[in-house]
């Protein structure tokens, strides 16, 4: 039995699709409703979770849909797992929720399991974490935990602040608040809290009206595919991009205290970087004595084919941080220094410090994506994939273009002539019940779950093809 | 002895409260009828054995420096607060003043244990684009009912940092939408933007108050004017901040003084906004500066603070993050200003569980869609929680029955500090439901307080400086405030005599 019939016995055996436009006429109903109370204006649909199963999410109008979106790729084991199920159901889940703790200061006497938990699926070299509660905030943290280390290192890590210190803090002026940067990359996603959007440079939508703080941004690749044919202009590419980044570390105006990446740019297009061009990067922030902050909240959690994504790079030395969200449920950043840990405590810090009950949860789903190795199994469906939709490419070059994700599991995708056919795309797949997402402004990304297998694969394929064909 | 001698004591005030305790039906002794009487001790001092060992295990893995002890909170009950070692803690701290209706509440337990709990824990959707059909009815009935009089809808987020950046988004949108006129960006901006230049990204500002606490990330910390150890080494925004009141006490002997601090504060907040460089979106502001020392103002001050926003065309953000839900006797605390025009916008979470912003403009919400936005836009499975929070507080009038208590406690606390004027300073909080506070004259003098107090059995925080806060949960009642005044009489004389 494969790993989808195990877990759902009862998963439909393919979309139902009711309504002759999307969202339905319940859907609509409920939208007028909602949006009353709550900014509704971006609802695809309203969903029935009760009646959604595995891969298939089901609206209040009837429809079931194969979901290859999984809400904005943050489902991780299907809808309604019986796995997850039991650990939402068990006492100390609902202790977690009902006790909420301020863990810095009470933590409850099963934190240490629940974090343990938490390590036992760290990305290779990381052997600590500290939680936040969605990826935005992990990255801010992330940056934080880098800003603490980078003066650390600049006063000694023991060193007391100065009078001065505390004093220009207050008012937001240096010493206290030093002028120190945090490089990022064009097209780069990291959230949208004030810092997480200073470095996110995907839309000018992301980022409007608010203040940022004056950080550079240097350049990710952009390849030319397929990566086979375009080895050697693709590998000049990596060089220029890595040059940018130099340049920058040397002539940025301010201290470079982290540098933060993600190993697919996803909402940015999922552009992809080489081995070499993320070791490169690895050098050079040791060279300039800068943190590398790797994002993967997008990326982590199995659907590449690893646990993490930037294990496929085998950097070395392991990067500092790894920031985590989405598919993990919880929220954070893995590290191994222990000069990541500010020199004294309250200042990593806040009241809740994380959410016990969202982390016994990523707990359980790093239990059953170990036990199931479901990374291989993506790994195993992607390529399985990947293959027919290469055979598509072929057929349909106009509206299947640059295909990504080779290697990569199900990480895949493909761009289309503009964002208008790329939209119109999206809306036809749900005519054939295949709830889908873009990236950028006219690709395709595919983030199924981890429980989407080569069944699901040809649903999905005879979908796009028969999209395609009415092109 | 004083070990044995405050556990000899707390066995007898036990069995006298334990008599008194069956004469009226408290809604703690409904919800947790086997609640203690009094605080438990097991261990010759707090932390226990075994606690410390679990701390220093836990050490390997987690940043554990700031922990007290370590909780057992399957055996937490109510106002207590277990620990590894199976001492009881009565818990007047309460999570940080974050946990609304006491440990292990039987009706929490109920909504925990649903199946709408569980399919939203393992369901989470991406609420603004995929959301449940029972949201719009959760919200409606739980977070929205609790809603700030003149408000009626809501952003959620996850925590009173991100609920309070939220709340800046939509200022800076807002005020950049009005100057803008069109609803088209320019050129200039789509492209500044993404150079994190202007005219694309703003160079408008928050006005916050000194010794303001409003979260600690980038920008809820460059807000933050509480103490430099939340801010050191974390590059902020140049944005102003204006002096918070520092009221004589008692208000009723420096009626005229105060009113005088209360005016030059306004003054000197008319003079910030008309001299800073650049403009001011909007200004954040708490009810009781809690993180800051329990820093009161009056309704005067709000009002003028209202005004000057009015005047100047800068929204008034109100952060509630620990002032709102039922502890200062109105569900919200800014409710007791009765400012003539509400608040732009509202902010909450801790004891809401749940997070987010309250507001009434319906230009407040960006005029595209996708601008305030994010993933996951909140968490249903604490809006359930939010709604039960709300429905029990007005089953029991909660916020009456909390007002009522911290009557008995403010009113009690005011002789103690007549009997020891020269250690116990500026009581705070009459009127004000449980949310009082009082000073120490040093920090030292502090902490002593607040550890033997731990010793006898009674969890406490501080705030500020030298002060020590109360924030125990809505199940707190006239048992309990009973009980703490008793203990804490008795650490007086102990420390005092």
């Amino acid at each position: 039995m494969s790993i989808s019939e195990q877990y759902f016995p009862n998963e439909p055996k393919g979309p139902v699709v009711k309504s002759t436009e999307f969202p339905g006429p319940e859907s609509k109903t409920q939208i007028a409703s909602l949006n009353e109370v709550f900014d509704s204006r971006p609802v695809y649909f309203v969903a029935d979770y009760e009646k959604s199963l595995g891969n298939y999410i089901v609206d209040v109008d009837g429809n079931t849909l194969l979901d290859v979106y999984a809400q904005i790729a943050s489902i991780p084991l299907g809808y309604n797992n019986p796995a997850l199920l039991e650990a939402a159901k068990s006492d100390k889940m609902i202790r977690a929720i009902i006790d909420r703790p301020a863990i810095g200061n009470f933590p409850g006497s099963d934190l240490k399991e629940i974090i343990s938990d938490l390590l036992k699926v760290a990305p290779e070299g990381q052997d600590k974490v500290w939680s936040g509660l969605s990826g935005a905030d992990a990255n801010e943290l992330a940056f934080k935990a880098a800003f603490f280390w980078y003066q650390g290192k600049k006063r000694g890590f023991t060193a007391q602040f100065s009078a001065e210190e505390d004093k220009s803090v207050m008012e937001n002026i240096a010493p206290g608040s030093p002028e120190l940067a945090i490089l990022s990359f064009e097209r780069a996603f990291h959230g949208r809290l004030f810092a997480s959007a200073s470095v996110t440079r995907s839309k000018p939508v992301h980022k409007l009206d608010m203040p940022s703080f004056k950080w550079p941004k240097a350049q990710y690749p952009s390849y030319k595919y397929p990566l086979s044919k375009y080895e050697t202009e693709n590998a000049e590419e990596d060089k220029r991009c890595l040059a940018i980044v130099e340049e920058i570390f040397k002539t940025w105006h301010c201290p470079i205290a982290g540098l933060i990446i993600e190993p697919i740019q996803s909402e940015g297009g999922d552009n992809h970087g080489s081995n070499a061009f993320f070791q490169g990067l690895r050098d050079l922030t040791l060279k300039f004595g800068a943190l590398m902050i790797v994002d993967e909240v997008q990326t982590g959690v199995g659907a590449t084919g690893k646990l993490w994504c930037h294990e496929h790079f085998n950097l070395t030395p392991k990067p500092d941080l790894v920031t985590f969200s989405k598919k993990f449920q919880s929220a954070g950043y893995y590290f191994h220094d222990p000069e990541i840990i500010p020199n004294i405590a309250y200042r990593q810090f806040n009241t809740w410090c994380g959410d016990p009950a969202r982390m016994i949860l990523a707990g359980a789903i790093g239990k059953e994506i170990v036990k199931h190795d479901l990374p291989a199994l993506a790994a195993k469906v992607g390529s399985y994939l990947y293959a027919k939709l290469e055979l598509l490419q072929a057929k349909y070059p106009t509206y299947l273009r640059d295909l990504r994700g080779k290697d990569r599991a199900t990480f895949i995708a493909w761009s289309l002539p503009d964002a208008a056919a790329r939209n119109k795309f999206l809306t036809d797949m749900k005519s054939v019940g295949i709830n889908i997402g873009g990236c950028a402004e006219d690709s395709v990304r595919l983030r199924p779950t981890l429980v989407f297998e080569e069944k699901h694969a040809d649903i999905l394929v005879a979908g796009i093809e028969k999209i395609l064909a009415g092109y | 002895m004083l070990r044995r001698s405050a556990y000899k004591n707390l066995q007898q005030r036990a069995s006298q409260l334990q008599l008194k305790r069956s004469a009226s039906q408290s809604v703690a002794s409904i919800y947790f009828p086997s609640e203690p009487t009094a605080p438990v001790l097991k261990t010759e001092s707090i932390p226990g054995p075994k606690s410390v060992e679990l701390n220093e295990e836990l050490g390997k893995v987690f940043d554990n420096r700031a922990a007290y002890f370590v909780s057992d909170y399957k055996q937490s009950i109510g106002n207590y607060l277990s620990d590894a070692d199976g001492n009881k803690l009565l818990d007047v701290y309460a999570q940080i003043s974050s946990i609304a209706l006491g440990y292990n509440n039987p009706e929490l337990l109920k909504t925990a244990k649903s199946d709408e709990m569980a399919s939203a824990i393992i369901n989470r959707p991406a609420l603004a684009c995929f959301p449940s059909a029972e949201y719009g009815q959760v919200l409606k009935d739980g977070i929205l009912a609790a809603a700030p009089k003149g408000m009626n809808k809501v952003w959620t987020a996850l925590s009173g940092s991100c609920a309070n950046e939220t709340a800046y988004k939509a200022a800076f949108m807002y005020q950049a939408q009005k100057k803008r006129g069109s609803l088209d960006f320019t050129h200039e901006e789509l492209s500044s933007v993404m150079e994190n230049k202007a005219p694309g990204a703003s160079d408008s500002a928050i006005l916050s108050f000194e010794k303001g606490f409003h979260g600690r990330l980038f920008g809820s910390l460059s807000t933050t004017r509480s103490k430099a150890i939340h801010k050191l080494d974390i590059p902020a925004f140049p944005w102003p901040a204006a002096p918070f009141p520092k009221l004589k006490y008692p208000l009723d002997n420096h009626k005229h003084e105060n009113h005088a601090e209360e005016d030059r504060c306004l003054g000197e907040l008319e003079k910030i906004i008309k001299n800073h460089p650049t403009d001011i979106a909007a200004l954040i502001v708490e009810p009781v500066q809690s993180e800051g020392g329990d820093n009161h103002a009056t309704p005067y001050f709000f009002q003028g603070v209202r005004d000057i926003c009015t005047k100047y065309e800068i929204l008034m953000i109100v952060d509630e993050v620990q002032t709102g839900v039922g502890a200062s006797g109105k569900f919200w605390a800014h409710e007791h200003w009765n400012l003539t025009t509400p608040p732009d916008m509202v902010t909450f979470s801790k004891k809401f569980q749940a997070a987010g912003f309250y507001f009434k403009n319906p230009d407040l919400q960006p005029a595209q869609p996708y601008r305030q936005f994010n993933t996951w836009c909140g968490d249903p499975s604490k809006a359930l929680i939010a709604r039960t929070i709300y429905q029990e507080i007005e089953k029991y009038d909660l916020v009456n029955k909390t007002q009522e208590v911290g009557d008995i406690l403010y009113k009690s606390l005011d002789t103690l500090l007549s009997k020891y004027p020269t250690k116990m300073k500026n009581l705070r909080g009459e009127n004000f439901g449980t949310f009082i506070a009082w000073d120490f004259t040093s920090v030292l003098e502090r902490q002593e307080f607040l550890d033997t107090c731990r010793q006898y059995g009674v969890n406490i925080g501080g705030c500020g400086d030298s002060s020590v806060r109360l924030r125990p949960t809505l199940a707190f009642g006239e048992e309990h405030a009973k009980l703490f005044l008793g203990i804490v009489e008795e650490i007086f004389l102990k420390l005092y005599k």
